[in-house]
């Protein structure tokens, strides 16, 4: 124990990884962010809309309109470049850290896997010494400079890939995914217009084939990575993987470049240190001065990694705690690296009445909300709850008493017919968000 | 080494590659390899036997109407004012059968928004009717979208003592605000099907994708948006849905003509007709081409049931508000029925995602 412990943890290794993932990711960040502001999203997403989805727990967390929201997409920017240029790297890590989990935060409906993992990666990111070498800062401050690192902060980061992967192919397994060949079956022949293969989209093999690959690949690519024998042929197959996810399904946006980006640390030093030897102005270290970069408390340090880990590795698998299927009542849906898994899409109709229950009003859902947070809203039961919270401040405010508010709502998931998907009789003004399961999730059917 | 060299070689020519052919898909619209024969009849179908049939039967009821408002305000006598009614009529029922593909040169030009936004501002329009030309610009999108097209015309035809108003020694101004109407929609009905026929014909037909912005994904969010129109717009709001069951029956469309029902009806029958492709391929035979010919017969026998709901309402549709509700409501109920299936299964069979805007009607 002792001895692994030496191992993945304190060993010195060499720097250059993490060097390189620093870089890799920094520029990654600089572009998304860019094309992000290009495409007019900032606008859409955190200005435009009158009302947001809040976080259970981070309601007190606010947009802040125009050019609020530009100063802070612009410090992103900024701080993804210097993560890039390893310049004043602590800080910059950590303003990119805060200020991109805050626009995360703002709204639920923009919640994306690879956002969380992003900020995952950040909040470790502050805490690895990243700039120590090949960096602005080491021009500023020769001082730090180091060549080896304690093996953790490389092997963090391939913890957490692992847990990105590991836990999709997982999530991967189950009735829908390889039985059925659900989504992939409805969302292939989409695709029948490409080229040489578009003509087998509407055959079934083929979306079985996607399933089932999908699943080896999410399970196992991490233990090919890691081992020297097959790390070249399985980062082959990430690439054809990811390019493959990126052309099939746009919509996914950076997940497969960042993924394909991220799993370079998968690689041994000597490769780093190749890629570094080509950039421009880089020195080798003279032997001389050669240093070891040692974290001032190893205890604390060991302690933080295992309640981190802990935290990731049981986040995932919370929805054992829930009764039903996961993918209709979604309780422990997010945050568990579930990408692509369902086509899932509903119809809201809310209804505010007052006390007496004489009074009613029809809810033009398109008055309060953009057409993503209405797709968003009408699948997902906390949203539900959320909005009917918002519905009832509203019409309180146009001098309904004590507004009651109920919702007809109607689900399709994975082909199988819409149904209704919640109580329509229950106030949902009158239910609390909680963890508890919501006992007015109508039961999931088949027929 | 060399091997490592040669992998990230390799690696790097696969990139290129792969991006190469996905920016060929990108903007593949004439490639030949690319043809899903299936998806290629359905849209040559949308538009050789809908679409521009449809824009050229409007464009058609446009110079009748035209024609028969020219010889009334020549000569504003009651005779010339009744033989208005029947060309109005066709027209408006001629407009619910394009509002449906409201994509394209369409949108582009706000045909819809400009020719149908209901209901229309009575002051505003009287106030510009005063003040005279130059007074008011119906080029200004938003601001003037409810002063103008069929609603302004339904206002200024067919509302009580028209033909007193346009009788009367000051009625030049009334006249001329009649024939600027006119103008601009002739001038956008012209100019939309000039595109349809020209380049926007190819460019609708050679793209076979489904994602936001395509030909597919129009027709499947159009068919959702207009069924909300009819949920909302033009049964549910002026039935008081949104106001406590207080009617609100001038703001339906085509009140003062009294037509709402028949253009009701118009609306629904086209976008069955939207839905089958007519006689030749539609949505409905792509469902049953990935083997969802349930859904196709669910969406099918809705359409027939709300068809026939609104259809039963006894005309006209703004007095059966108040003195048929258990009618209307019905009607409402299997709209939003429709409007369900369309938005949640028909969406999610075709790989479709919703997105449209409130861009129509209010």
């Amino acid at each position: 124990m002792m001895a692994t412990n030496r191992q993945f943890l304190w060993k010195p290794v060499s720097i250059a990884p993490l060097v390189i993932f620093r870089i890799g990711f920094g520029l990654l960040m600089f572009f998304s962010i860019l094309r992000f502001w290009w495409r007019g999203w900032i606008k859409e997403l955190y200005v435009t809309p009158s009302f947001h989805f809040t976080y259970w727990g981070f309601e007190w967390v606010k947009p802040l309109g125009n050019p609020g929201m530009y100063i802070v997409f612009a410090i992103i920017l900024i701080a993804a470049l210097c993560i890039a240029l390893g310049l004043f790297y602590r800080i910059a890590i950590i303003l990119f850290f805060l200020c991109f989990t805050y626009v995360e935060l703002i709204d639920v409906t923009t919640y994306l896997n690879h956002y969380y993992f992003i900020s995952l990666v950040a909040f470790i990111m502050i805490w690895l010494p990243a700039n120590k070498n090949y960096s602005l800062d080491c021009l500023l401050f020769p001082s730090i400079r180091t060549d080896t690192i304690p093996a953790w902060c490389i092997n963090i980061i391939r913890f957490q890939m692992a847990v990105v992967y590991v836990f999709a192919g997982l999530a991967k397994i189950n009735y829908d995914w390889l039985i059925l060949a659900e989504p992939m079956r409805t969302w292939l022949p989409a695709k029948s217009y490409f080229p040489v293969i578009g003509k087998w989209m509407y055959e079934s093999w083929m979306a079985y084939l996607f399933s089932w690959f999908g699943m080896f690949y999410d399970l196992f690519i991490v233990f090919f990575l890691l081992n020297n024998k097959t790390r070249n042929i399985s980062y082959f197959f990430v690439l054809v993987f990811h390019i493959a996810t990126a052309v099939f399904f746009p919509a996914i946006g950076m997940f497969p470049f960042v993924m394909i980006v991220c799993s370079l640390i998968f690689f041994p030093a000597a490769f780093h240190q190749k890629i570094l030897q080509r950039l421009p102005l880089f020195q080798q270290q003279n032997n001389k001065t050669k240093a070891v970069y040692n974290f001032n408390n190893n205890n604390l340090i060991l302690w933080g990694i295992i309640l981190y880990c802990l935290i990731q590795v049981l986040l995932p698998v919370r929805f054992l705690l829930y009764p039903g299927k996961l993918f209709w009542h979604e309780q422990g849906y997010r945050f568990s690296w579930r990408v692509m898994l369902m086509e899932k899409a509903g119809a809201a109709y809310f209804t505010v009445k007052d006390s007496t229950g004489r009074q009613f009003y029809e809810v033009d859902n398109k008055e309060f909300l953009t057409p993503l947070q209405e797709k968003m809203m009408s699948t997902q039961p906390d949203l539900i709850l959320k909005y009917a919270y918002h519905l009832a401040d509203v019409y309180k405010q146009k001098g309904i008493i004590e507004p009651k508010v109920y919702a007809e709502v109607y689900v399709t998931l994975n082909s199988v017919p819409s149904k209704l998907f919640i109580d329509s009789t229950v106030n949902l003004a009158a239910q609390k968000i909680s963890w508890k399961n919501y006992d007015w999730v109508l039961p999931w059917q088949t027929k | 080494m060399n091997r490592m060299k040669f992998s990230i070689g390799g690696c790097l020519a696969i990139i290129a590659v792969m991006l190469f052919a996905c920016s060929k898909n990108n903007s593949g619209n004439n490639n030949p390899a690319a043809s899903d024969a299936f998806k290629q009849r359905m849209l040559l179908n949308y538009c050789d036997t809908l679409f521009i049939p449809g824009y050229t039967q409007f464009n058609t009821q446009v110079t009748t109407l035209d024609a028969a408002i020219t010889e009334f305000l020549n000569d504003p006598v009651q005779s010339k004012l009744d033989a208005l009614r029947n060309p109005f009529k066709n027209t408006y029922l001629a407009f619910e059968n394009i509002s449906m593909p409201y994509f394209g040169p369409a949108s582009a030009l706000l045909l819809n928004n400009t020719l149908n936004s209901f209901p229309s501002k009575t002051a505003d329009i009287e106030n510009a009717i005063i003040a005279g030309p130059g007074s008011y610009n119906f080029n200004q999108p938003l601001v003037s979208d409810s002063i103008q097209g069929l609603p302004a015309l339904d206002y200024l035809l067919f509302s009580t003592n028209t033909l007193q108003k346009f009788q009367e020694s000051t009625s030049a101004n009334r006249k001329q605000y009649v024939r600027d109407i006119m103008t601009k929609i002739k001038t956008l009905a012209t100019s939309n099907l000039t595109q349809w026929n020209g380049s926007y014909r190819s460019a609708f037909t050679g793209n076979l994708q489904t994602n936001v912005g395509s030909p597919i994904g129009y027709v499947v969010n159009q068919l959702a948006y207009e069924m909300d129109a009819m949920k909302g717009p033009r049964i549910g709001w002026p039935f008081g849905k949104r106001s406590n069951g207080i009617v609100f029956a001038d703001k339906c469309e085509a009140y003062y003509s009294g037509f709402s029902g028949d253009l009701a009806t118009a609306n629904l029958t086209a976008l069955k007709k939207y839905f089958t492709g007519g006689t030749g391929t539609g949505i409905d035979d792509y469902l049953v081409e990935i083997n969802r010919t349930e859904l196709k017969n669910t969406v099918l026998n809705q359409f027939d049931v709300a068809i026939n709901a609104v259809a039963a309402i006894p005309a006209p549709l703004s007095a059966s508000f108040s003195n048929n509700a258990p009618a209307v409501e019905n009607a409402y109920r299997e709209v939003q029925k429709l409007l369900t299936y369309l938005k949640t299964d028909v969406a999610s069979a075709t790989a479709v995602q919703i997105t449209y805007m409130d861009n129509d009607g209010d």
